[in-house]
């Protein structure tokens, strides 16, 4: 340090606590005395304090969508083609032959039924144990509502006021399920129990054999159960709605009864 | 994140889903911040809304190498900053234009909460400094990173970043050394020190 007059990085590690002692208060002791020091001093103070009082700056409100929309690109493009330029010419075959034992199984499945619920209890199971979040957090369904037709949900969505049977509306996410877009809401019911709300592009007839199926003012209602969860899927015309809980079974299909009777 | 058994690399997420639930629950609460930074790197609406969307983007494609442990905000500033360089800096002037400073101001005007002539002087002051100066300034004082996380952004030594953030800062208190009377900063000299 020079103690005539110190650098001016060092009257800054005073400014911004880098100094240790002894070298802070000798530091301290020579600015008091020094006016040249406390002037170049107030320099670098008044910088800052601006610098740190700088107001924020409104994010564009088309943000949020656009970071929506690069992400479910690299969603649909990512590994295989970053991988298929590095493979050599003898793996081309290894790979050929896997993409085609893939896509003999992926047909199977589509035949036998794509595992649907499944993906719905992952999807219940994601955000009871807080791995899956909400990306909007609002009471509100028609803002939630609005949210979903922002982001680029390319499907009306109906998001329910479930309060008059205790369920409170959580919020919401832009979500892929089993590899298509579906809007994800959440409500916390009595005790704080979660149920989760998903509508997607599809039909019933996409879904495994249900355990049971019931009927209530004409429309049809398949009944899964996944470990503890009750899943209840209906159509509403392109779109398929699906409630999962760990609640009662009757409990729930009565929630689906009362959602799909809106339409 | 990434677990190596004999070399192999062990994905990191069991699923897709899991993996984009993850990166938007720990990035996504930081666009606000990455896009008010990039607007101020680069004086224009657009290229900062590009600038962010590309951040995420490659963010998202390295999210295995994120340490969940560390400082997300100062990873994504880190991308930010190191695409910004790379793919605009080289093609862009270092300083921005009159014109450009004048945009800055005008839409400033429009999009700054409460904004007053002391934090629109501050907002032109910054735009003017050197562009190494300004991402000193902007990271440790605006972004409140650390020197040790402002020198990974920057993609320099710590000493390296505590001399430019010192010449940020002292070009940037001489700037506004006329209007910090107005704004209520005494000087040495006013107090009679």
């Amino acid at each position: 340090m020079n103690h005539d007059h110190p650098f001016g990085e060092e009257l800054q590690d005073l400014l911004d606590g880098r100094l240790a002692e002894p070298a802070r208060a000798e530091m301290a002791a020579h600015v008091a005395q020094c006016p040249r020091c406390r002037e170049e001093l107030a320099v670098l103070e008044r910088a800052r304090a601006a610098a740190r009082g700088l107001l924020p700056l409104a994010q564009p409100a088309d943000l949020a969508g656009r970071i929506a929309s690069v992400l479910d690109a690299a969603d649909r493009t990512s590994a295989p083609g970053a991988t298929r330029r590095r493979l050599s010419h003898r793996w081309r075959f290894v790979a050929a032959g896997l993409v085609a034992a893939a896509a003999l199984v992926a047909l199977l499945i589509l035949r036998s039924a794509v595992d649907l619920p499944g993906a719905v209890a992952r999807d219940f199971a994601g955000y009871r144990d807080g791995r899956l979040a909400l990306q909007l957090r609002t009471g509100d369904p028609a803002a939630l509502e609005h949210f979903f037709a922002e982001r680029g949900v390319a499907f009306p969505t109906r998001v329910f006021d479930l309060a008059m049977m205790q369920y409170r509306l959580a919020g919401g996410r832009v979500h892929r399920l089993a590899g298509r877009a579906s809007a994800l809401f959440a409500y916390t019911g009595p005790d704080a129990a979660p149920l989760i709300c998903e509508m997607y592009g599809g039909s019933l007839a996409e879904l495994p054999r249900a355990a049971e199926q019931r009927v209530h003012d004409g429309i049809t209602f398949h009944v899964y159960r996944v470990s503890r969860m009750t899943l209840v899927f209906w159509q509403e015309g392109a779109v398929v709605c699906v409630l999962a809980s760990e609640g009662n079974t009757d409990e729930v299909v009565q929630l689906a009864y009362a959602k799909a009777l809106r339409v | 994140m990434v677990n190596r058994s004999r070399g192999r690399r062990i994905p990191a997420f069991p699923d897709p889903e899991t993996k984009r639930a993850r990166f938007e629950a720990a990035a996504l609460p930081f666009s606000g911040r990455l896009y008010a930074a990039a607007r101020r790197l680069t004086g224009s609406h657009d290229d900062a809304a590009d600038l962010v969307q590309d951040t995420f983007l490659r963010a998202y494609r390295t999210f295995e190498n994120f340490q969940p442990s560390t400082n997300c905000r100062a990873w994504l500033f880190t991308i930010l900053y190191s695409i910004f360089l790379n793919e605009r800096g080289r093609r862009r002037p270092m300083l921005l234009t009159t014109e450009q400073l004048d945009a800055v101001a005008a839409t400033d005007k429009e999009v700054v909460a409460g904004e007053s002539p002391w934090s629109l002087e501050v907002e032109r002051a910054l735009t003017r400094l050197p562009l190494a100066f300004r991402a000193a300034v902007l990271l440790v004082d605006v972004e409140d990173l650390s020197y040790e996380e402002a020198a990974a952004a920057a993609g320099c030594l710590v000493g390296t970043l505590r001399s430019r953030l010192f010449r940020g800062r002292k070009l940037l208190g001489d700037m506004l050394r006329d209007h910090a009377r107005e704004a209520g900063f005494p000087t040495p000299t006013e107090t009679g020190e």
